[in-house]
């Protein structure tokens, strides 16, 4: 199978990860284990897009400014919208990033680290490595919380409790 | 700015196939070959790319090895493109047209001529442009087998993956949610094939 084939057939599998995402975040369970690392919080932050996952492959809903209390994201995603790119604030410990993510690539994009201190002109190295370290931390996080929704997709937990308790907060959208 | 100096868009990558056991000897040559060049003002050249020091755009010598930080390759990839604006072609063209219309007393010029002076006249006029320079950041991970690049436009990711299999001889590989899946599978130890099985969900359940 092409590349572009393969990647249009299964993109509901990163929908239903920011969907997951979203859920978690709202219903208090953002929070999630990354072993000796601690644990990171994820949550949407400011931006969201849904687009049908039917056929009005055009048709766009965008919603900006707090998501927790957007009514007009909810009821889009109740009414069958999937969510395709969203705002999200990552945290580890008193570190944050912020970073919007697409469904379809899992790309990045206004990709934000916590502060960096190093001076580029003393130590160009320095600043490389922190904020290498620092993109590297995100992204390892990231993964995990993604091995962790796949994990649950594959199992018998994710038709038994998770997928009900998901559509039950989608459906309080409305 | 890049990822470096500021925030930034990029997409993932996972490099097929091994590292070769001699690439401390082997990429500082392959770099070299592929580092940025600038566009000879006088050529009528609209576009280069190539490797440049990933904390200084304006450094495509190289010459210490700079983009060796262990564990990682990090260079930038720069492009440059210059332009001829579309209404001072036009213009150009128009003048170039009356010039010829009234030296040769024709009223009008067929289209073979008009492109003919159209060409001439980008040549001419692409000289005179000054180059656009962006540059999109790479870090390669040298054990985890990953890349990351500066930027999200698939056209301009693609152009960026058939540039790094010429530099280095791997071939890039996408990091999009059902691969992601899948390496989580295989790591994990089940069976790949469980990926294939999914299907959606979310709206299939009422």
């Amino acid at each position: 199978m092409q590349l572009l084939e393969r990647v249009g057939s299964t993109e509901f599998i990163g929908r239903e990860f920011l969907a997951w995402l979203w859920f978690k975040s709202e219903t208090g369970e953002g929070s999630f284990p990354l072993g000796e690392a601690g644990s990171v919080e994820l949550w949407y932050d400011g931006r969201i897009v849904l687009q049908s996952d039917q056929d009005d492959r055009d048709e766009k809903v965008i919603c900006l400014g707090d998501t927790s209390r957007s009514r007009e994201a909810r009821f889009a995603l109740a009414e069958r919208k999937a969510v395709t790119e969203a705002k999200i604030r990552l945290s580890i410990g008193d570190n944050e990033w912020s970073f919007i993510l697409d469904a379809t690539w899992l790309n990045f994009k206004s990709f934000k680290t916590p502060r960096v201190v190093q001076d580029d002109k003393e130590d160009p190295d320095g600043l490389f490595y922190e904020k290498f370290y620092l993109i590297e931390q995100a992204l390892s996080a990231l993964d995990a919380v993604f091995s962790s929704f796949i994990k649950l997709r594959l199992s018998a937990d994710w038709e038994a409790r998770e997928l009900p308790a998901l559509l039950q907060w989608v459906g309080e959208g409305k | 700015m890049g990822l470096i100096f500021g925030s930034g868009s990029f997409a993932r990558y996972r490099v097929e196939g091994p590292l070769p056991e001699d690439y401390l000897e082997q990429f500082p040559e392959r770099i070299s070959r592929f580092t940025f060049r600038n566009i000879d003002e006088a050529s009528e050249q609209e576009r280069s790319a190539g490797w440049v020091n990933i904390m200084d755009m304006f450094d495509n010598r190289l010459s210490a090895m700079e983009y060796l930080k262990e564990p990682c390759i990090a260079l930038s990839w720069r492009v440059d493109v210059r332009k001829v604006p579309s209404k001072a072609l036009k213009r150009y063209c128009r003048e170039a047209e009356e010039k010829i219309k009234e030296s040769e007393g024709l009223e009008f010029l067929s289209r073979k001529r008009r492109l003919e002076i159209k060409e001439r006249v980008q040549v001419e006029l692409i000289k005179r442009v000054i180059p656009r320079a962006q540059t999109y950041d790479m870090i390669w991970n040298l054990p985890a087998s990953t890349v990351i690049f500066g930027s999200v436009s698939n056209n301009l990711c693609d152009e960026f993956a058939e540039f790094f299999m010429q530099c280095f001889g791997l071939h890039l590989k996408p990091v999009f949610p059902y691969y992601a899946a899948f390496e989580v599978v295989r790591k994990e130890g089940m069976d790949p094939a469980l990926v294939d099985s999914l299907r959606p969900s979310l709206w299939e359940v009422e």
